[in-house]
């Protein structure tokens, strides 16, 4: 009798400790915030003085545009791009620290280029970077693809309200439909290969053949020569049959597996039957 | 040439005698049920766990560079070694699964009672035992789910006030789930947990056999006077031999089992997978929702509930013990839990909890 | 041909069946062994065909590859494929580096990150120098 007691009693005193508001947020806290639980959201000098009161205005909305961007994503944050230290306060901005500020609007594809380094070479070589060169009205990558909020590029950049602030829009359209096939059929690739991913398979060289060709291509883009597209675009439409053949491979054998399996699932349902009627 | 054979095997260890007393004249009670099979089927599931394990240990690297890379190796190109891949993961959650209804099925049966208190004990060991092989099996894939669930659960001990942080490290080897953390999981699953279980088996099945089964208190046969004082090996002269009938009863359920295996295999093999279970862990990028395995999410549940972690985890351990200590705490002689309401309820809420906690955990 | 009998002989072919397929995976499991490196998957290139600080881009296996003369160490065979997101990496002579072009991932001459995002180095590819050959593979 006196163990029941115990045991009840020990246990409906820890009863009233269950009445707690917000006990996932200090698990979350107590857990998800020590070392071990990855990166840490480390001290950004940069964000945490432009996200401040103190901010003019326009500079207060970049870290939230920033951090809705694939580049947040990514790590790759202010001093990636304008230099700067952030993790000191007094030498974030500091040219000691290579700060270079914010580039002038025919230095953009320089400053967009130290990373992109294909693009900027395909970019300079085409009518939109000559003119950019020249002086004359033309578009930095900016323009296209925003400065802070930058998403991952897609097709759909090109378009009607776009394009047509400097010209006619047959020009894109008729660029547009050359890449359109290609486009399209490297994101029925890159469903394809999620799905594998899905099914347990994890598709590594298919995976980065893919995204090189498609880099390839949208650096290819960038030229904006519609014949130099359709002339290369054979080349592409190669690499991107190899890929689609692996990926029916490995589907094919996937099918095989069940197959195989559901063989062995039925052989062992028959012994079963057969010993339960023996 | 079968009876030559015997014969000599006969001369050399007695077989025949064996074979008369522990499989003629091996008389089990006549109102057994079907769930009497359990424990062989943990048996068989883990001697599958065993043949596919050291199957995979041939081509798997115990690295953190290679480990990833190794089982998608065994998945793709090695010849069937998706087989042996998918039946180690679905066989090791189905034989929790079995152990864990074993352990219901015999606390309902009330077999747990005097005189077989150590044979319970030992299997709550083995339970024990085996969720720590799944918890150490858990991060050998090294995939995101591995390892961010393998962090979550090498933090619990946290949650003690002085030793937490010292036991968390030396589970962890260190403030990271990093490559030491894999060495040692993988030395404990493989080489120092498989003689573990293997000793505490052949006790829990020494203590059986020795002590003799215990009948159901559901049909006519009826347990001597309680409390008993002496050893007496219990027996059923008129209950029906082991072979061929009980041993029937067992095969089916081992066919049950290995059906119900690859029922999962040919249409649910990602099951156990979710998607981060088939990336590669990546210590800087934390997934969205880190879960540990289903085995342990009522506990994972239970300890977010309750805001004062040390209480949380000390609940826990109390619950553990008292779950191990049970035959000694539950004294009474009634066995038949039909005409016990009391511990019905209760048991019924905790397996209740245990599942809502579950469920809970998903979320 | 009683029931028993009829019933214990299907018992037996399912268990054979069972059983033969288990050691038929099971013994194709245990003897995969890569396909031996034949004479066909070598490439073979003249030593003096690179010069000094010189490399050539070669497709090894159905992948880009190259092979430096680095002008202190001698001959390095590196895969091409970029360790971050796959791209095609670019010798660049002038500054004797690796640059992937699609974000400025680079490499020294034995493969190694220098800076940018790839986490790991390029794969080494198997280089003998025989006589005055060298064969990759």
């Amino acid at each position: 009798m006196m163990r029941y007691r115990i045991l009840w009693g020990t246990l409906l005193f820890m009863l009233p400790l269950t009445v707690h508001a917000n006990y996932q947020q200090e698990f979350e806290n107590e857990f998800l915030t020590k070392p071990w639980a990855g990166v840490q959201i480390e001290q950004n000098f940069c964000i945490s003085c432009h996200s401040s009161e103190q901010m003019k205005p326009e500079f207060r909305s970049i870290p939230e545009e920033w951090r809705a961007s694939w580049h947040a994503q990514n790590n790759v944050s202010c001093e990636h791009c304008h230099g700067g230290d952030s993790k000191d306060a007094a030498l974030a901005m500091s040219p000691q620290r290579g700060f270079v500020g914010s580039p002038q609007y025919k230095d953009v594809p320089e400053f967009c280029g130290k990373c992109h380094i294909a693009i900027l070479t395909n970019f300079l070589e085409s009518g939109h970077g000559k003119a950019l060169k020249a002086g004359k009205k033309a578009p930095n990558c900016v323009v296209c693809h925003g400065s802070h909020n930058i998403q991952k590029a897609s097709i759909n950049i090109i378009s009607v309200q776009l394009c047509t602030k400097c010209h006619s829009y047959e020009r894109a359209k008729v660029m547009k439909q050359a890449l359109f096939l290609t486009e399209t059929r490297i994101g029925e690739l890159a469903n394809k290969l999620e799905e594998l991913k899905h099914e347990g398979i994890y598709p590594e060289t298919d995976e980065k053949s893919l995204f090189n060709t498609q880099a390839e291509f949208r650096a290819l883009f960038h030229t904006v020569d519609v014949n130099l597209v359709k002339d290369r675009t054979d080349e592409f439409t190669t690499k991107l049959d190899q890929i689609d053949n692996n990926i029916q491979a490995t589907y094919r054998s996937l099918k095989f597996r069940k197959n195989f399996s559901a063989f062995l699932m039925l052989s062992f349902v028959g012994m079963g039957i057969v010993i339960f009627l023996l | 040439m079968w009876t030559k054979i015997r014969h000599w095997l006969d001369v050399r260890i007695g077989l025949d005698n064996i074979i008369q007393t522990q499989v003629i004249d091996y008389r089990i009670p006549k109102n057994t049920n079907i769930f009497y099979t359990l424990g062989f089927l943990a048996v068989v599931a883990y001697g599958i766990q065993v043949v596919t394990g050291i199957l995979l240990l041939i081509y798997y690297v115990p690295h953190p560079d290679h480990a990833f890379g190794s089982v998608q190796d065994i998945m793709t190109k090695v010849p069937y070694g998706w087989l042996f891949r998918e039946m180690h993961a679905v066989g090791s959650n189905l034989m929790i699964m079995v152990v864990m209804l074993h352990m219901v099925t015999v606390f309902l049966m009330g077999n747990y009672k005097r005189p077989r208190e150590l044979t319970w004990f030992g299997g709550g060991l083995i339970l024990i035992v085996t969720v720590i092989f799944g918890l150490s099996g858990y991060l050998l894939p090294w995939t995101q789910l591995s390892y961010w669930a393998t962090t979550v659960v090498t933090s619990m001990p946290t949650a003690f006030p002085v030793i937490g942080e010292p036991i968390s490290r030396i589970l962890r080897g260190g403030d990271y789930v990093s490559a030491t953390t894999l060495s040692r999981f993988f030395a404990l699953h493989v080489a120092i947990l498989p003689p573990i279980f293997l000793a505490l088996m052949g006790v829990h099945l020494f203590f059986i056999n020795r002590i003799g089964i215990s009948a159901t208190p559901f049909g006519k046969i009826d347990e001597e006077k309680r409390p008993l004082t002496e050893y007496k090996r219990k027996t059923y002269p008129d209950g029906y031999p082991y072979y061929p009938a009980f041993f029937k009863k067992q095969m089916y359920m081992m066919m049950a089992y290995f059906a119900v295996m690859f029922f999962i295999i040919t249409f649910l093999p990602t099951l156990f997978f979710p998607n981060e279970a088939n990336m590669p862990a990546d210590p800087f990028h934390t997934p969205q929702t880190i879960k540990p395995a289903w085995y342990l999410l009522a506990p994972y549940q239970l300890l977010k509930l309750i805001p004062n972690k040390f209480f949380g985890i000390m609940l826990q351990l109390i619950l553990i013990i008292v779950f191990l200590l049970w035959p000694f705490l539950d004294i009474q002689k009634e066995k038949n839990v039909l005409k016990r309401p009391v511990l019905r309820g209760v048991f019924l809420f905790l397996l209740v909890a245990w599942v809502v906690l579950l469920f809970w955990g998903r979320t | 041909m009683n029931r028993r009998r009829f019933l214990k002989m299907i018992l037996a072919f399912l268990g054979s069946i069972t059983f033969f397929s288990f050691i038929f995976s099971f013994l194709k499991y245990l003897t995969a062994i890569p396909a031996r490196a034949t004479a066909a998957n070598k490439i073979t290139i003249r030593e003096n065909e690179i010069a000094s600080g010189d490399a050539r881009t070669i497709v090894y296996q159905n992948s880009p590859a190259i092979i430096i003369n680095r002008p202190d160490k001698g001959f390095i065979a590196l895969s091409l494929i970029c360790t971050h997101l796959g791209c095609v990496v670019e010798f660049n002579k002038s500054s004797q580096k690796l640059v992937c072009p699609c974000h400025a991932g680079t490499y020294d001459l034995e493969g190694n990150v220098i800076s940018g995002p790839p986490p790991k180095p390029l794969t080494a590819l198997p280089l003998k120098i025989e006589g005055d050959s060298i064969i990759i593979g």
